[in-house]
């Protein structure tokens, strides 16, 4: 269930659109980590990033 | 890839203020982002201290070709305000000042202290950073928004 509140501005209709789309689980498991440990999550995906771009590479060079 | 730790490490002493996807990650955004965005102060002393604090790390504009006459020093800060700049720690991104929000003095007051790899650094407040990205309008910046209200909405929902 989601726990909506006032924001301090008038919502934009657009961004209240792609807002729908917002994954809330994933966001209060972060909330749940200290600062340092959402950077070293942030650090970890960039790994994973560039291991899976590396692989997509190697994956397009001739035999 | 951009080790946050190590560049944060480097620049204790400088004056700045964390903004951008690295101040959305610290505030709990989940999107990934690729490098490290920070308004620094041009006052002349912290010019100094950023030079040095970043020399070891070989500077250099991002995405240009090898070989330009590109010296990092002083003299390059003063001249210009907005730098994309590659590094041996990864990707940094120094301004001056950003699209409504302006430079560092301006943003001093929405900022909140973060204690981060024994670095105290300070990080433009949620509330600001949602309202500076809404005013720059770019259309990339519209789930990055939605996701930081949510975050704001879960954060007074606590």
């Amino acid at each position: 269930m989601d726990r909506k509140t006032p924001l301090p501005w008038e919502p934009d209709p657009v961004i209240e659109v792609y807002k729908k789309d917002i994954d809330r689980t994933l966001i209060r498991e972060h909330l749940k980590l200290t600062v340092e440990q959402r950077f070293e999550k942030l650090m970890a995906l960039q790994r994973f990033h560039e291991e899976l771009r590396r692989a997509g590479r190697s994956a397009r060079r001739p035999a | 890839m951009t080790d946050f730790s190590a560049l944060l490490q480097r620049l204790a002493g400088v004056k700045f203020i964390l903004v951008g996807g690295a101040a959305a990650t610290a505030h709990g955004s989940a999107r990934l982002t690729a490098d490290l965005d920070i308004v620094y102060e041009r006052m002349p002393d912290n010019i100094g201290r950023l030079v040095a604090a970043l020399e070891p790390c070989k500077p250099y504009p991002r995405g240009a070709p090898s070989g330009l006459p590109f010296r990092w020093d002083e003299g390059a800060i003063r001249g210009g305000l907005n730098f994309t700049l590659a590094t041996t720690l990864g990707d940094i991104d120094l301004l001056g000042e950003i699209a409504g929000g302006g430079a560092y003095q301006d943003l001093l007051p929405h900022t909140i202290t973060l204690s981060l790899f024994g670095v105290q650094c300070l990080c433009l407040g949620l509330e600001r950073l949602i309202q500076v990205k809404r005013a720059a309008g770019r259309p990339k910046d519209l789930e990055g928004i939605a996701e930081l209200e949510a975050i704001l909405e879960e954060k007074a929902g606590e």
